[in-house]
């Protein structure tokens, strides 16, 4: 059936696609359907293409599985064997849980960097979606010249983006739902378990250890909710618990950062103190012993000691990364900055701190470099960014004195030649357009574009013109054109052009006016289409003269 | 810059000046022209260390008979050593400025702890091990045995300073500990011992308060220290504490067990030596007979700080008879210990007076006071006669004959209160003898009485007048001073109500009530969402505020403001907190924000400052209050109206606001800083309550602001916050709360400078 060089993990039978019965096989790459009776697949799909796989609720009646393919396909699978449908569904889910993550990791590169650069470049997001999606030109026509960007530029700089922090409250967020019947509902989504899994180590290390091998993954979550360990004013779990470990590691960690010190002497409450009293002495030393503590006393005092806990790892998870080089610095500053044998190094950051405690910055005389203040004296214009200017010719002194000379001079040799005046006529048109609402003086009233046109309107216009100039780019990249491929290109262009104009353009501008908006907002946009259509016309005349 | 203080050259190391600073020195410096003593409070962050030590260090320079040593206590190790670094900068602006490197010795002391550099030793984790293993290297009797068997274990610095480091006097210049340490590892000379030498040439000594008020330790290390020498309390607002807990004995069970086993070893010895080196006994004996007459001859010439556990009577007399020989002494513990022991075995509280537990002592085991009264000294002398190594082991025998000679000595001051257990568990039986002295006045009076001026200040001193009426001296000069301000940094305000009207308050009547507890919760969440950064909050007690954060937790709150904030909270475990302190510190450098909730007359609120963003804002839940169920302190209240005419009331009143005080004015720390201080507790807007908070805050409590609800508080916030975001500059600071050399010497503003003390 299939080729014999790949393993089957898993055959389910009775699995319907397209209301046609078949064999669903897993396999060590791919994922494969085939109908009953034939030996091809009808569907197959690579695990590094699928996005993602989704499943029906409990109580639906179909049992089915859905594949959302990167491409944003999707196919699904409907269980249909009657007495061990669910079984054979988590069976399917449950393998292909680990194996999707393995591909993921391998999963084609160029995807992931495009969907990158789609989410952190929201103008190309929105050139997306109106050109591919609205399938003006296809995704790869899109990536063509995108990606050779990509290529160039240094990896680095896409890699250092900085890492999101930890909500501090992400455990609150996690608000149990009754469902009704005496039970509870909690949602987790992906990122609620990735930040458990960075706040608390020891949860992500129980998790890869049981699941999927004791436990399915739902019903970690359910133990996990239903331990002490999530709810923090534990004080003994039970042994039997598998979080309980948890909990044992998590004050052994609290303890070692607790026995590791700090930092910075001048919050070392240990060293604090000079000279502490001898037991004895004092005022009332008597503190009261743990021993004889209520229950209700040592549960607060867990509380917090959780809090304390809880928020030490939420920092540290927010900043494990930029721990390392931040260490490094420090130490190195520590081995140059003084030559000592045997001291730790704890004098350079205390003497810096004591440094920083002891200054007094408004009493000295600042010795930065002099600065220039930036002296505004039109604040808005700095607040509101530049707007358009017409060409100005700005004139100087002499100019003005020489222009006022020569019109001077000019009306002082005036001499009236009556033959050639105008006629009254043409003179009262000419004062009529020339005054204020004249044809002439049109320009001046003119409102500037923002004004007039309602935001949304502008908003998609400046979406047009980002399309229409993409493809406008693609279009004019092929000139000169000298090979077939570039001329089947233009060929294609243009049509996408046009079809631009058909879908994109011609809509809008019925918009407008149906507005009564100036339909001269796309004036320019059609005027860079005719260009490209004229070149075009150019082109392909000149190329059947050749040809013929 | 240089100044010209009422005649005086005094160098500034700095080039513009506070008025406040200008004014603190003027009024220093009449102190010291009197040779009296003074009371000064000046708010925190105006830089009343550097004031202190730049007109002193002049002074010195000026009148060098007058005043030949500058003794600087302070509280914490870091604030030892910060006014060490304070003093390099004043000393380095003075050699660049003379020319001249200048022959001042001034050095830091602190505990072995801190400057031990014996691999071993100061690998100890807690102060009293390294103590108890230097002893048994360095103490004279070991060393002397060294000579017969070289073996034996010496420490090789400690050594080498006694040969060499003594007649060498350690090099005129600044010496912070790391510095002691440096020099010490670089000559091989141990520091510590190197430091308590030299301190008595030095010209200035940093140290903490017990070096000069903890009889144990001031007879060791200040005993010597020269009559003409300033002495300065810095953050001496709780010094009264410092100086009762000084002199306070508690004895437990425990330490009677203890003790019992000491005795025994000490009778083993003596058993011992008697049979090997009866002549070693004998000649005891013999310096018993001679008396105490070489402390009395030291005393007399003034050449020692006197003992307030060895009264001057003491000093006339021989140890008396009855427990002149060893076995005899010994015998006399145990009678003493049983007596203890019988006392400890009550079933209700007692309390009483010294002279009925004399009277009582006498009555039942025939002790007499006068043996009582010698029996420190006669253990100390037993304790060298039979070369104990580990004094660290003998600390109950020694605790037990302190409090002997102390209980016989003082009369008044001092009471004895038993307790069979403790309020909180009456059903276990934890048998306690406290012998409170309620009088701060004992500890100090050495103090006072030898040195010419001894300055008493802080930023939180309010009311003034009280220091010296329970310190039991008078002052030449007590002042008071406001910070300028070009900006009002400040913004102190009084929330009494919650947005639903209930009375937010901490008193007794009203601690457990929901309603109060959830609009505390309410005023921390809203503050949580606008205030920047940092947030400390303070609670009256740790047992009220564990209560707090579980019922904050019950109720969800805490959550939300984990939205905001992180949170982190001061437990009862110093580690711990210092930990959560550093996570805390950064929280708010990286931007995330954080919120830390603490006590107030804890740790924190004592010794750590929340400069700029790291606290924003403080929250104060409740007025601060002492336990006032306590024995001891109701007997101490009744002591204070009985012989100061201070009323009970006024004395809590006192002692709540200036830890209200501390805790709020931990966000100030400067003038570039700004915080809001937000006293939530209607109590706070009574008269008697407000006045007794420090000037300098008090001036800016507006009448507007003095029962607002959370809302209203949350809107004036809001707008402080965002006028204090605004750009503050150098400039717009200078001839207000910043003076250049030519503006301090215009003639209005030496009028203005003359207004900011505010004499009482």
């Amino acid at each position: 059936m299939a080729s014999l060089s790949e393993e089957v993990l898993l055959v389910v039978k009775k699995v319907r696609q397209r209301k046609q019965d078949g064999t669903l096989y897993l396999m060590a790459e791919r994922i494969a359907w085939g109908p009953e009776g034939k030996d091809r697949f009808t569907v197959s799909h690579l695990y590094a293409d699928i996005r993602c796989q989704k499943i029906s609720p409990d109580g639906k009646a179909k049992i089915q599985l859905q594949l959302v393919l990167h491409t944003g396909e999707s196919t699904t699978f409907h269980f249909s064997n009657e007495s061990s449908a669910l079984k054979d569904r988590d069976a399917a889910k449950e393998l292909l849980q680990q194996l999707l993550p393995k591909f993921k990791k391998k999963a084609n590169k160029e995807l992931e960097e495009k969907n990158r650069m789609l989410q952190e470049d929201p103008v190309l997001f929105q050139l997306y979606k109106d050109l591919v999606v609205s399938q003006v030109i296809s995704a790869d026509e899109f990536w063509a010249n995108r990606l050779g960007d990509i290529n160039n530029t240094d990896p680095s700089l896409h890699n250092n983006k900085q890492e999101v922090g930890i909500s501090g409250a992400f455990l609150a967020d996690i608000r149990p739902q009754t469902d009704g019947c005496n039970g509870l509902r909690y949602n987790l989504t992906a990122d609620i378990i990735e930040s458990i899994f960075r706040t608390y180590p020891a949860v992500k290390q129980k998790y890869s250890e049981n699941v999927p091998h004791n436990l399915t993954e739902k019903e970690f979550w359910t133990r996990f909710f239903q331990s002490h360990y999530f709810h923090r004013d534990r004080i003994n779990t039970g042994t039997q618990d598998i979080f309980s470990e948890c909990a044992k590691q998590d004050e052994k960690g609290l303890k070692s950062m607790v026995v590791q010190g700090v930092k910075n002497p001048l919050v070392d409450l240990m060293s604090l103190e000079d000279k502490t009293l001898d037991e004895g002495y004092g005022v009332s030393t008597t503190t009261p012993s743990t021993s004889n503590r209520t229950v209700k006393e040592s549960s607060n005092a867990a509380i917090i000691k959780r809090f304390n806990h809880h928020s030490a790892m939420v920092l540290a998870a927010g900043s494990r990364k930029g721990e390392t080089p931040t260490d490094q610095a420090s130490e190195t500053s520590s081995t140059d900055g003084n030559s000592r044998d045997s001291d730790f190094f704890q004098p350079p950051v205390k003497k810096v701190k004591l440094q920083e405690a002891i200054e007094y910055e408004d009493l000295q005389r600042e010795n930065r470099p002099k600065t220039v203040a930036l002296n505004l004296k039109k604040s808005d214009r700095y607040a509101h960014g530049p707007v358009p200017l017409q060409s100005q010719h700005y004139t100087t002194s002499q100019d003005i004195i020489n222009s006022v000379n020569y019109i001077q001079h000019e009306m002082a040799n005036y001499k009236p030649n009556l033959t050639q005046v105008l006629s009254s006529t043409a003179a009262t048109s000419a004062i009529a357009a020339l005054s204020p609402g004249g044809v002439l003086m049109l320009a001046g009233g003119q409102q500037a574009i923002n004004q007039m046109v309602p935001t949304e309107v502008q908003g998609e216009l400046k979406h047009l013109y980002a399309a229409a100039g993409e493809l406008l780019r693609h279009f004019w990249s092929c000139f000169p054109v000298n090979t077939p491929f570039l001329e089947e290109k233009v060929m294609k262009m243009k049509s996408n052009l046009e079809r631009f104009q058909m879908t994109k353009l011609c809509p809008f501008q019925e918009k407008i006016q149906r507005q009564y908006l100036s339909t001269n907002l796309t004036g320019h946009l059609e005027e860079m289409l005719q260009t490209a259509y004229s070149k075009f016309h150019i082109w392909q005349t000149r190329r059947m003269l050749r040809k013929t | 810059m240089k100044l010209n203080i009422d005649g005086l050259l005094v160098y500034f190391p700095y080039d513009y000046i506070y008025p406040e600073q200008y004014s603190y020195m003027l009024e220093l410096k009449r102190t010291l022209d009197a040779k009296g003593h003074g009371v000064l409070e000046m708010p925190s962050g105006t830089g009343k260390t550097i004031s202190l030590l730049s007109l002193i260090v002049a002074y010195q320079r000026m009148f060098p008979l007058e005043v030949t040593k500058l003794i600087y206590c302070s509280r914490t190790v870091p604030e030892i050593e910060k006014v060490v670094e304070e003093l390099r900068k004043l000393m380095e602006f003075y050699s660049k400025q003379t020319g001249e490197s200048n022959n001042f010795l001034a050095l830091a002391l602190s505990s072995r702890k801190n400057l031990c550099i014996h691999p071993e030793v100061s690998s100890l984790r807690f102060g009293k091990e390294v103590d108890g293993k230097c002893h048994s290297l360095t103490a004279s009797y070991i060393r002397a045995q060294r000579h017969s068997d070289p073996n034996l274990p010496a420490c090789r610095f400690f050594e080498e300073f006694d040969a060499v480091g003594r007649q060498v006097p350690l090099p005129a210049g600044i010496y912070n500990l790391d510095d002691l340490k440096d020099f010490g590892r670089r000559k091989g000379w141990c520091p510590y011992y190197l430091a308590r030498y030299s301190i008595l040439h030095a010209n200035i000594v940093v140290y903490s308060y017990h070096y000069l008020l903890d009889p144990k330790i001031a007879d060791l290390v200040s005993k010597e220290l020269a009559k003409k020498s300033v002495v300065v309390f810095d953050e001496a607002h709780n010094i009264d504490n410092v100086c009762i807990d000084s002199m306070s004995v508690n004895i437990t069970r425990r330490t009677l067990d203890r003790c019992h086993n000491n005795v025994d070893t000490l009778q083993n010895t003596i058993h011992k030596i008697k049979e090997t080196d009866a002549a070693k006994l004998k000649e005891e004996y013999r310096r018993l007979v001679e008396g105490l007459k070489e402390a009395s001859v030291a005393r007399e010439t003034d050449v020692y700080l006197s003992n307030p556990v060895l009264p001057d009577e003491i000093l006339q007399e021989a140890v008396p008879g009855t427990i002149r020989t060893a076995e005899h002494f010994v015998g006399f513990l145990r009678r003493f210990l049983e007596y203890l022991k019988s006392r400890l075995r009550v079933q209700h509280v007692v309390q009483e007076s010294t002279p009925q537990f004399l009277k009582d002592i006498f009555d039942k085991v025939c002790i007499d006071r006068k043996p009582l009264r010698f029996c420190a000294e006669r253990l100390q002398s037993l304790l060298r006669t039979l070369e104990i190594a580990d004094i660290a082991d003998f600390s109950a025998v020694t605790l037990i004959s302190n409090f002997a000679t102390l209980v016989s000595t003082y009369s008044q001051g001092f009471t004895i209160i038993i307790e069979p257990f403790e309020d909180r568990t009456p059903t276990i039986a934890n048998p306690v003898l406290h012998f409170s002295c309620m009088d701060p006045s004992i500890a100090i009076k050495p103090v006072f009485q030898r040195f010419q001026s001894v300055i008493i200040t802080s930023g939180t001193l309010s009311p003034l007048d009280i220091y010296p009426r329970i310190l039991d001296f008078r002052p030449v000069t007590m002042a008071s001073f406001t910070m300028t301000l070009a900006r009002t940094c400040l913004c102190p305000l009084i929330v009494g109500r919650g947005n639903d009207q209930v009375a937010l308050s901490s008193k007794f009547e009203t601690r457990e009530d929901f309603a109060v507890i959830r609009n505390y919760g309410n005023l921390l969440l809203e503050m949580s969402a606008i205030v920047p950064d940092g947030i400390v909050a303070f609670f009256t007690s740790y047992v009220y505020m564990e209560n707090i954060v579980a019922s904050w937790y019950e109720q969800g709150i805490l959550e939300n403001i984990q939205r905001n904030k992180l949170i982190f909270i001061e437990t009862p475990d110093a580690a711990e907190t210092s930990m959560a302190l550093e996570k805390y510190q950064e929280a708010c450098e990286n931007g995330r924000g954080a919120i830390l909730l603490s006590v107030a007359r804890g740790k924190v609120s004592e010794g750590i400052d929340f400069v700029h963003h790291f606290g924003r804002a403080v929250i104060m839940f409740g007025v601060p209050y002492v336990y006032t169920q306590s024995r001891i302190l109701k007997a101490r209240l009744e002591y204070l109206r009985d012989h100061f005419q201070i009323r009970e009331n006024d004395f809590l009143t006192f002692d709540a606001m200036r830890h209200a005080a501390q805790c709020v004015g931990r966000a100030i720390r400067g003038k570039t800083d700004y915080g809001l201080m937000i006293f939530a507790d209607k109590r706070y807007a009574r008269a008697d309550k407000r006045g007794k908070l420090p000037r300098w805050i008090q001036e800016h409590i507006n009448d507007g602001s003095l029962n607002l609800t959370v809302d209203e508080a949350v809107q004036l916030s809001k707008h402080f916050l965002r006028q204090m975001a605004q750009p503050f500059r150098q400039e717009d600071q200078l001839g207000l709360s910043l003076l250049t050399l030519e503006q301090l010497e215009s003639e209005e503003m030496l009028q203005k400078i003359t207004q900011i003390a505010h004499q009482t």
